[in-house]
């Protein structure tokens, strides 16, 4: 799932500190299952907020409040007349939830309450592991499941580069060398052969590099004018 | 979807209370005849709120006094602490908790209007009586009792003896209902000031609740002359103050309840030589097992196994009963049906004989009514609406339900009172009475057992044998606070425990992961077992959604209350504001005193303390935030002191980010053995915060 | 003949290979370059131009090049994956074999985060790019090379001919699949490679045994990295904190006995180590020219391009082999 982080409240405040009415609005997805901003840790940024707008002698109101997702316009519409009370919306939701929200707010800007980091797995509670490069053209499958794409400092395709001390990458040693994890790991599955291809150099442009990124699925297209119709 | 509006912290108290009706009751809950919310009010004595105990209490049952001395609680028979060590204590802690709220009861008793414009006439106000003229004065109807005693309660005042059931005890319950407004008419026997007709005559509907009020006899030889007495007639006079002739050995025969409260009524008027003789062998005789105890310790013997005969006369004095051995209770159906060895005989000596082997309803006052009775002289009613057969005229109670239990007949009462007021309203009956048979909690099961830490009832406090045979006094005495405290504490909170809002639970697992008795399975959301709950309230404040609230014990009741139990901070103040949260098992009660800037705050379990709070408490103007803990093993759960510690850490640093020193922030331990120990902690750290500084705010809430 | 650099005659004569380092200044003023370049020329076949080592910005690895290519020093230039996408690379090529550059070693790279930690400041937040890795960028000087192609099709009017190298590290983790590792870049097409520092010559010689057992030594011309050592403390660190480089105790024994022999005096601590160091390098040039399958050595005297000249002469690897202009 996407997993982030809080920003530090001397972030938020300097974001904040000029409105009078914030809404601080937790997401409880992904970013609840990583702790960072669902509604608990909404209630904690609006506490703290309240605190330090006390502490500056400002009149802020801060609220708190959350909705499941802040990706699926279902989800808070229903609030939407409630939300444009306030005159700022901090969403602690993850980037999307952020400019989802944001392009239907009407006047009333959407802050971001978190840094949204990357697709990661929970490895143990409260320990989350980025694993998932995003780059739209996956070949888990030739690495023994292991992105080279985000788990290889470098992205190397025909790694290991020269920088591997110890099983850990150059970068910092509590970062595993990915392709010693993938040589590892395939010597495990028996195919270590595969290994000696050379993988031909890779297109990007199905990332992020090929622009911002839309998949539409056609059979689905009519599903929301028949639910109005039936 | 989580609903059209944001959430109201409030109203999610209200929410969780009509969510408990929707879960499997706690085994006590079920148990009891009118369901009785236990848990709840074992839990609110647990923390020292003892009016709200007397709420709940009150809410289900009116004659709650009566119980609290009298009641066969069945909800400790039910108790799931059984399979741990030994049952809650439940009416003894429901006395104290009576007992505590004795003002506050005594100030909520009023007039209640008139709201409709009909009249209900009652007859007898034994338990289910009491119960339905309860009821029905709450819809505003003016009701009428008409009793034949001169004093209101029917068996309650007339035949359960004052030392299980003091008169003042009664009383309470007897004024909770006619200060409501009900009209009384005592030393009025049906049939005989006033009859049937003239009542229906009078009012919109009338309700029998005549009890069953005369004494079975035996008709074996000897009985007829003096020296042998029936049950009723003789409690009644014990109740009444006249002097029932006795003799020197008294032989009861009989093996219920009843016959012990003949037994050790007689005992009590000063017969040092009270047997008894019954058919059941000592396991099979019906009466509770603690009366048996009790009585035997009262120096009564019981002959078991033995069936009456002929009572034995020289002249017209009884000599002796000779008895005949009992082969079989039971047939193979577990119907009564007793069988005798005839050859097997003896004779037990005795003056005086007191026959309780059972009693039988005065329908004589039926005759010539349109109230029919069968051919055995049973009244003839629908179970289903209450009703006789002549319309308007309902049954309830003993007399049609045979013989049982006070709190039972309450809840035929309350069955009563609900027919009634639908057949006034012109309503439909059949179908609409309130149904006490609720689903129950299953069993502990065997991993959780394992990690309940054993702790022995406290002991109820009985006058010694031969003291409490003196007199009719009561023999029991109830629990101190301290007692009643620790004995609450010792209560699982079954049914009471966490519950998630599937709308914002995401299936994180972090409940799954932190619960220590394995509650909570996942699956596309978090379902957390009540038989595994143990309401601990440790994964409540994990919840990243805050989808978890507990159903009692939940923190966000006084997490709203903070503002006013800080109150207005004086910024000229010496004294540091402090907050200090309390585990209640053994420290957020009355009687432990904290310094005077100490604003107190008993939770059920500090596992139940989330960050928010904390931050919360400072926010509302604490100088200083205290979570108090016993040091030691005497915590009730497993597991709480890594988290709570967890928790403050992170407070920390989150107030650390405000400039905030974290010292303000703290977990403070005590021996939960020493009254004074929690005092102490609590002066040092208040001492330490006003080193650190009091919080000048420029910007009150 | 695939490039005509001197570098790629020294090899396919037969004779050991030197080549040595050359690192380019943080300064717009290239005098730096042309003072090195004048050091090291006539003491080795080709110099490595280093491309923003450690992620460090100097001047690119081609211009510093084209200056030392001027002074009449072969260069090899450097080609890391992490600052340049597909169409710099080739652009930037294209732009070196039009100025005259015959000699690409292809990298990774340093990633920039760490590398610069400690002494400078560096760039750790820049975005880097990663387009392609070494293998795939050996195989687009090759295809650009020896197709007269485009990495993504278009077709080039005159092809550069650069001689393509690849940088390995033979005892780097894990050790176990390095052999499979160069495999991939001289099947890519790595013409020559240079090896990461070696000081553990008996665990080189077996990773270089499985190297001869799969035929790599006769495909490519491996030249075995030499750093020179200038006192047991660089020793250590380089032991404890470079990726891929082991030193035997022996040798750091070597070099503290070295430092001993001064006693206090802290500029002789230092002499008496460079001596040794000196010493051990050229003990380690034989060692690894002596090993069957290795075709040179690839000195790097790390801001000390001045001992060049005395380490080739007193490793018998004086005067460099001239070939005669075409």
């Amino acid at each position: 799932m996407i997993v982030g982080s809080q920003k530090s409240i001397d972030e938020i405040w300097n974001m904040v500190k000029d409105f009078k009415k914030v809404l601080v609005f937790g997401c409880n997805t992904c970013v609840a299952i990583c702790h960072a901003g669902g509604d608990k840790e909404a209630e904690t940024i609006a506490t703290l907020l309240r605190m330090r707008a006390a502490q500056q002698g400002s009149g802020m109101v801060v609220t708190h409040s959350s909705v499941m997702r802040h990706c699926e316009p279902e989800y808070f519409d229903p609030v939407m007349d409630e939300l444009k009370q306030y005159d700022l919306i901090l969403s602690t939701a993850c980037g999307v939830g952020v400019n989802f929200l944001s392009a239907r707010s009407g006047n009333i800007p959407v802050y971001p309450g978190i840094n949204t980091s990357f697709y990661g797995a929970v490895q143990k509670a409260g320990d989350f592991v980025e694993l998932c490069g995003g780059c739209g053209d996956c070949v888990l499958h030739l690495t023994g499941g292991i992105c080279p794409v985000v788990r290889c400092s470098k992205s190397l395709m025909n790694g290991p580069c020269g920088g591997t001390k110890n099983g850990k990458c150059e970068v910092s040693d509590k970062i595993d060398c990915a392709w010693y994890l993938i040589v590892e790991r395939m010597k495990q599955l028996g195919t270590l052969e595969k290994l000696a291809e050379i993988q031909p150099v890779r297109n990007w442009s199905h990332s992020t590099h090929g622009g911002p990124r839309r998949i539409v699925i056609e059979h689905l297209q009519e599903l929301e004018q028949q639910e109005n119709k039936g | 979807m989580s609903g059209g509006s944001l959430e109201n912290q409030g109203a999610h108290f209200e929410r969780v209370k009509a969510l408990k009706e929707t879960r499997p009751y706690s085994p006590c809950r079920a148990a009891c005849p009118v369901n009785t919310d236990v848990q709840a009010y074992v839990g609110f004595i647990a923390q020292g709120r003892y009016a709200e105990a007397f709420e709940v209490i009150r809410s289900v049952n009116p004659i709650a006094s009566v119980c609290s001395m009298i009641c066969h609680h069945p909800c400790e028979q039910a108790c799931r602490r059984c399979s741990v060590d030994e049952p809650l204590a439940v009416r003894p802690l429901k006395r104290f908790a009576l007992e505590k709220a004795a003002d506050y009861r005594r100030n909520k008793r009023k007039l209640v209007q008139k709201t409709k414009n009909k009249s209900i006439g009652v007859i007898g106000s034994g338990p289910s009586g009491l119960t339905a003229v309860n009821d029905l004065a709450d819809l505003g109807y003016q009701v009428t009792i008409y009793e034949r005693h001169p004093v209101l309660g029917g068996m309650l005042a007339s035949a359960i003896p004052p030392y299980r059931l003091p008169r003042e005890t009664l009383q309470q319950d007897i004024d909770d209902v006619i200060s409501k407004g009900v009209e009384v008419k005592t030393n009025c026997e049906i049939g005989k000031s006033i009859t049937l007709k003239d009542i229906m005559a009078k009012h919109d509907a009338v309700l029998v609740a005549v009890g069953l009020s005369l004494s079975r006899s035996l008709p074996i030889p000897g009985v007829e002359g003096p020296g042998v007495l029936l049950a009723i007639p003789f409690l009644e006079d014990v109740a009444f103050d006249r002097k029932p002739a006795l003799g020197n050995r008294v032989l009861v025969i009989g093996g219920g309840n009843v016959a012990m409260d003949v037994a050790r009524s007689a005992r009590r008027l000063g017969v040092r030589n009270v047997e008894m003789v019954c058919l059941e062998s000592a396991e099979e005789m019906p009466a509770w097992k603690w009366e048996v105890d009790e009585a035997v310790e009262e120096g009564i013997t019981i002959h078991h196994r033995w069936g009456p005969k002929a009572i034995k006369r020289e002249g017209n004095t009884v000599k002796g009963l000779e008895v005949e051995k009992v082969l079989s209770v039971f047939d193979k159906d577990r119907r009564f049906s007793p069988t005798f060895d005839k050859n097997q005989t003896t004779l037990i000596e005795a003056d005086t004989i007191i026959i309780t082997i059972g009693q039988m309803s005065d329908m004589s006052f039926l005759k010539d009514s349109p109230v029919q009775v069968d051919e055995r002289g049973r009244a003839v009613w629908d179970s289903k609406t209450h009703m006789s057969s002549a319309k308007g005229v309902f049954f309830s109670g003993e007399v049609v339900t045979g013989p049982g239990s006070a709190i039972a007949a309450a809840a035929s009462g309350h069955r009563s009172a609900v027919a009634i007021h639908l057949y006034i309203q012109g309503e439909q009956i059949e179908g609409n009475l309130p149904s006490y048979d609720k689903e129950k909690i299953s069993q502990l099961p065997e991993d959780v057992i394992a990690k309940i830490n054993r702790a022995p009832r406290i002991k109820l406090h009985h006058l010694p044998p031969e003291t409490r045979c003196s007199s009719f006094v009561a023999f029991e005495s109830g629990y101190d606070e301290m007692e009643a405290l620790e004995e609450a504490g010792r209560c699982r909170g079954c049914g009471g425990g966490a519950v998630v809002d599937k709308n914002k639970c995401m299936a994180c697992l972090t409940c799954q992961r932190i619960c220590p008795y394995g509650a909570p399975v996942v699956t596309s959301f978090s379902e957390i077992r009540p038989e595994f709950c143990q309401a601990c309230g440790l994964c409540a404040p994990e919840c990243p959604g805050q989808a978890i609230s507990m159903v009692s014990y939940d923190v966000r009741e006084f997490r709203d209350t903070l503002p006013s139990l800080v109150g207005a901070v004086d910024s000229k103040r010496n004294e540091p504001v402090i907050v200090a949260f309390l585990c209640s098992h053994h420290v957020g009660a009355p009687g432990f005193t904290l310094p005077d800037n100490v604003r107190k705050v008993p939770v059920h379990c500090t596992s139940r303390i989330d960050v928010n709070d904390l931050l919360k408490a400072l926010e509302c103007g604490a100088d200083g935030v205290a979570v108090v803990r016993c040091s030691g093993d005497s915590c009730k759960y497993k597991g709480i002191g890594v988290r709570v510690n967890a928790r403050v850490v992170h407070t920390k640093q989150l107030i650390g980010m405000l400039g905030m020193e974290p010292g303000r922030v703290e977990i403070l331990t005590a021996d939960s053995h020493n009254g004074n120990a929690y005092n102490t902690v609590c002066a040092d750290f208040s001492g330490r915060i006003k080193q650190l500084g009091l919080i000048q705010r420029s910007n009150r809430l | 003949m695939k490039s005509g650099s001197n570098l790629e005659k020294v090899i396919l004569s037969g004779q050991p290979a030197v080549t040595a380092e050359l690192g380019p200044p943080m300064s717009a003023d290239g005098h730096e370059v042309i003072k090195k370049a004048n050091i090291l020329k006539g003491f080795c076949d080709a110099a490595n131009i280093t491309d923003c080592q450690t992620a460090v910005v100097r001047i690119s690895s081609i211009a510093a090049a084209v200056l030392a290519y001027r002074e009449g020093l072969e260069p090899v230039m450097q080609m890391t994956c992490r600052d340049r996408n597909r169409i710099a690379i080739q652009a930037d090529l294209l732009g070196a074999a039009a100025l005259g550059l015959k000699n690409c070693l292809c990298l990774a790279g340093d990633h920039q985060k760490f590398s610069a930690a400690g002494k400078l400041k560096g760039h750790p937040g820049a975005k880097n790019v990663y387009d392609v890795d070494t293998c795939q960028l050996v195989g687009i000087l090759k295809k650009m090379r020896d197709e007269g192609l485009q990495e993504g099709g278009d077709k080039l009017e005159v092809a550069p001919k650069f001689f393509v190298g690849a940088s390995w590290t033979p005892m780097g983790d894990p050790i176990d699949f390095r052999p499979m590792n160069l495999l991939k870049k001289v099947n890519a097409g790595a013409d020559f490679i240079q090896t990461q520092g070696i000081y553990d010559i008996e665990l080189f010689r077996s990773q270089m045994e499985k190297i001869r057992n799969m035929g790599l030594h006769e495909r490519t011309a491996i030249l075995g990295g030499i750093i020179v050592p200038k006192s047991a403390m660089m020793l250590k660190y380089m032991d404890s904190s470079v990726a891929g480089v082991s030193v035997p105790k022996a040798l750091i024994d070597r070099m503290n006995k070295a430092k001993a022999a001064a006693g206090d005096d802290k500029k002789k601590m230092r002499e008496l180590q460079e001596e040794e160091g000196l010493k051990l390098t050229v003990e380690l040039i034989h060692q690894v020219l002596e090993t069957p399958g290795v075709k040179g050595v690839h000195i790097q005297a790390i801001e000390w391009e001045t001992a060049i000249e005395g380490i080739v002469k007193a490793a018998g690897l004086y005067p460099r082999p001239t070939f005669p202009a075409e």
